[in-house]
């Protein structure tokens, strides 16, 4: 072997990362499975996640009336809940037995009471109660029969107010009803969508868990066609550490440079979710979480020995790191274990930063604790998948020289 | 026999691959702990808030204290002005904040209406909503209190006050999870859920690696060349296990837990013995139709993981397209969520989720119809990569 100058190998070395990825790249592109994860998955489960949540809110949750009170109040009660986007009365019951039997047969999810003595405890000047029982299988028929009956009850308590007060004016009637007034604001998603609120953070998870899964399957097929079933082929050019980390991590980059547009561009605009973040902040934030990822996928590739294994390995992967990622369940009622854990995988930080930045219109500097993080763990699983790339390298070549040993043994003879 | 010898040749696969391990035991292990924990408080507490008090005034501080007070609400941080909170708020420090402006107390005094003002971020909208539902009580207390004084000095007593300021009151009664737990609200279908996604793993892998290997025909010998016996004897051995898992699961939510079980253990036992099978013949049903194990295990996964959104739980079949509330009766998971439903959580006979069991039984024949094209595939499919 001949021995090369340091400034050689280095030109050696570049040339050879750009054979690696073109390689990958020729790799992925024939590989229809690789395909599938990396172009068809991307392309379609936004589509299909954004379909399923596209009504964003519930409307008109079945609910019945048992109505003992019978009077123009109960009555007016009932049909202002009914006007509310939230509620549907669907059925008026005789008592509580044929509504409780509606609730059985799942054609309503709440049952509103209203006792006998409603209207005439109004009438004597006492506080008066109306029963909501609500079905508790999904929170949301609650939240809707609870927001409907809250807000119908704040607005006919300032009416009967009103009546009592005896005032002449109009300014009067404002001050009895509210003294104090106050102002609610939902910030960033004021209808209070399910759409919303979930599929910024799918989309971001959407770009890991593919990476995970087609990095994961390339590994298993090379592992597959190698002889000796090792990660890196036995080939000149796969020399150096170096060389294969960067080849690879380039061609996959290069592939998720587009889908990324597209899933977090392109996606949220037809749907129109909200998108006030600026593309530049956006970009910049996102350059680290492909590295991360991609780096990652390629760690945890080495636990993939067959080409469909990555499937069994991580896809129920996905549910839980939703959860970590402080979304659906908020990251303050997280317990620590799970907090540092989470610290673990890209997924947390891209999310949260995605969010802010692109939902909320977050600057760079306000994501700066989720960005940083972000650039860290790209550095360590970069330093992990060249620690795991050398190891296979290693044993690569442990298994020439062990059949090279036995050949030789063999021709002895 | 040839089914005994079909059971023993699986018990062997099952063995010598750590991959089954992962997914039938250690996979569905980590997901119990993991949902039961990560959510363990039941509720979110003392979730971070900011406020903005220009006013500082004892009013305003006791406003502020009432707040922080709220079970779910605590006051981290206090902000100079609106734009420095919403700043914190893009930040992630606060989920929401308060905003009292100058002169609310005077103003008040003076019967001239000054106007409170709440933020919530409903990008995370759990935490959003419920830190709204507290600060909108919180204003509407504000209101009351300050309406309430007027009514003291006017000499009314206690009662009369609150009969006047708040006519109409609602009782809320929230059947059989009255604490609003959210860990008995998605761990009882997540659940059961994950352990779902992974028998559909399991089930088409287990057969489509025969195809992949070349020994679907050895399987299909020792099982006297017919595809039930070979899927009876395959599938019996991963039926224990997951059914084994899922009994593990029921103790461990109801008996160890405690979580509502009001129709006892037993429906429930039986409702998870009809999920176990309905899901692996779903599995069988995958792999026939797709009987190349890498698109094979895409549906599966495609399906499992689909079966989060489409079960209905955190977002209602009833809301969601037509198209897709019809295609939801194809996920096992949603009809489990409905026994569930019906029977643990609510404690209402049988009958009425007889639709759901109804289904649960048909997915569990769906093998049937495909059995002949899976066997075509075990005998001449040659292994796609």
């Amino acid at each position: 072997m001949k021995h090369l100058t340091f400034k050689q190998e280095v030109i050696q070395g570049i040339y050879d990362l750009f054979y690696i990825w073109k390689q990958e790249f020729r790799m992925t592109f024939r590989d229809q499975g690789v395909l599938i994860f990396f172009i068809l998955v991307p392309l379609g489960y936004p589509l299909i996640y954004s379909f399923i949540y596209t009504n964003e809110t519930i409307r008109d949750v079945p609910a019945v009336v048992v109505d003992h009170s019978r009077t123009s109040l109960s009555r007016k009660y009932l049909r202002m809940v009914d006007a509310t986007p939230e509620v549907k009365i669907v059925s008026y019951c005789t008592d509580m037995e044929a509504a409780k039997l509606k609730m059985k047969e799942r054609e309503a999810y709440g049952i509103i009471y209203i006792p006998n003595d409603f209207d005439d405890n109004i009438a004597k000047g006492q506080q008066s109660h109306i029963n909501l029982f609500c079905d508790m299988s999904s929170l949301l028929y609650y939240r809707s029969l609870m927001t409907a009956n809250s807000n119908v009850s704040l607005a006919m308590n300032a009416d009967i107010k009103i009546q009592r007060s005896g005032n002449t004016t109009k300014r009067q009637d404002e001050l009895t009803t509210y003294p104090i007034e106050y102002k609610d604001v939902t910030l960033f998603n004021p209808q209070n969508g399910f759409a919303a609120f979930l599929i910024p953070a799918v989309l971001m998870l959407i770009i890991q868990q593919t990476l995970l899964l087609g990095v994961g399957l390339s590994a298993g097929t090379s592992r597959e066609k190698n002889r000796f079933k090792d990660l890196v082929p036995i080939n000149r050019h796969y020399n150096g550490t170096l060389r294969i980390v960067m080849g690879k991590g380039l061609s996959y980059f290069m592939i998720y440079s587009l889908v990324a547009v597209y899933i977090l561009g392109l996606v949220p605009h037809i749907f129109k979710f909200l998108q006030v973040g600026n593309p530049g902040t956006l970009s910049l934030f996102i350059l680290p979480y492909l590295a991360a990822c991609i780096f990652f996928a390629m760690t945890m590739s080495i636990f993939v020995r067959n080409r469909e294994n990555s499937m069994p390995l991580f896809i129920f992967t996905s549910v839980p790191l939703l959860f970590l990622s402080g979304v659906s369940w908020p990251s303050s009622a997280i317990p620590e274990f799970w907090k540092y854990f989470s610290c673990l995988f890209p997924s947390t930080f891209g999310i949260n930063g995605y969010i802010r930045i692109n939902s909320m219109g977050a600057s760079l500097r306000d994501v700066a604790f989720e960005y940083h993080a972000l650039w860290i763990q790209a550095a360590c699983y970069f330093i992990t998948t060249c620690l795991v790339y050398r190891w296979q390298i290693i044993q690569s070549r442990r298994h020439i020289i062990a059949k090279y040993k036995e050949y030789k043994a063999k021709t002895a003879f | 026999m040839a089914l005994w010898d079909v059971l023993k040749r699986e018990c062997h696969r099952l063995i010598s691959r750590p991959l089954y391990i992962y997914c039938m035991v250690l996979g569905p292990l980590f997901c119990y702990i993991f949902f039961t924990t990560i959510m363990s408080s039941g509720m979110p507490v003392n979730m971070p808030v900011g406020l903005v008090d220009q006013d500082l005034t004892s009013t305003s501080r006791q406003i502020a204290r009432n707040l922080d007070a709220f079970e779910q609400t605590a006051i981290v941080a206090h902000y100079p002005t609106v734009n420095d909170a919403s700043t914190a708020m893009q930040q992630g420090k606060i989920y929401g904040f308060y905003y009292i402006p100058e002169g609310t107390s005077a103003k008040a005094q003076a019967q001239r209406r000054p106007t409170l003002s709440f933020y919530t971020n409903n990008s995370y909208l759990v935490a959003g909503s419920l830190l709204f539902k507290d600060m909108k009580m919180m204003s509407e207390l504000a209101s009351g209190a300050a309406a309430r004084q007027v009514l003291y000095a006017k000499g009314a007593t206690e009662n009369q006050a609150i009969a006047y300021l708040q006519p109409v009151t609602i009782d809320t009664r929230l059947l059989n999870n009255p604490w609003i737990n959210y860990s008995i609200y998605l761990n009882n279908t997540f659940v059961p859920g994950i352990l779902m996604l992974l028998i559909f793993i399991v089930t088409v892998y287990s057969i489509g690696v025969e195809i992949k290997e070349g020994t679907a025909r050895e399987w299909l010998k020792t099982g006297n060349r017919s595809i039930y016996l070979a899927l009876a004897g395959k599938l019996f051995p991963q039926t224990i296990i997951f059914f084994l898992m899922g009994i593990l699961y029921n103790v461990y939510l109801y008996g160890f837990l405690h979580f509502p079980c009001n129709s006892g253990i037993i429906p429930m036992l039986f409702a998870t013995f009809c999920f176990v099978l309905a899901s692996q013949c779903v599995g069988v049903v995958m792999i026939s139709a797709l009987p190349s194990l890498r698109l094979g295990l895409s549906f599966a996964s495609l399906w499992g993981v689909l079966s989060f959104s489409m079960c209905g739980l955190s977002f209602p079949a009833m809301a969601m397209h037509p198209l897709l509330q019809g295609l939801s009766v194809l996920f096992p998971l949603r009809h489990y969520f409905l026994i569930y439903a019906n029977q643990a959580l609510n404690g209402y006979s049988m009958l009425y989720a007889w639709s759901n069991y109804m289904a649960l039984f048909i997915f569990m024949l769906l093998p049937l119809l495909l059995a002949s094209r899976l066997k075509k595939a075990l005998i001449y499919y040659k292994y796609i990569p």
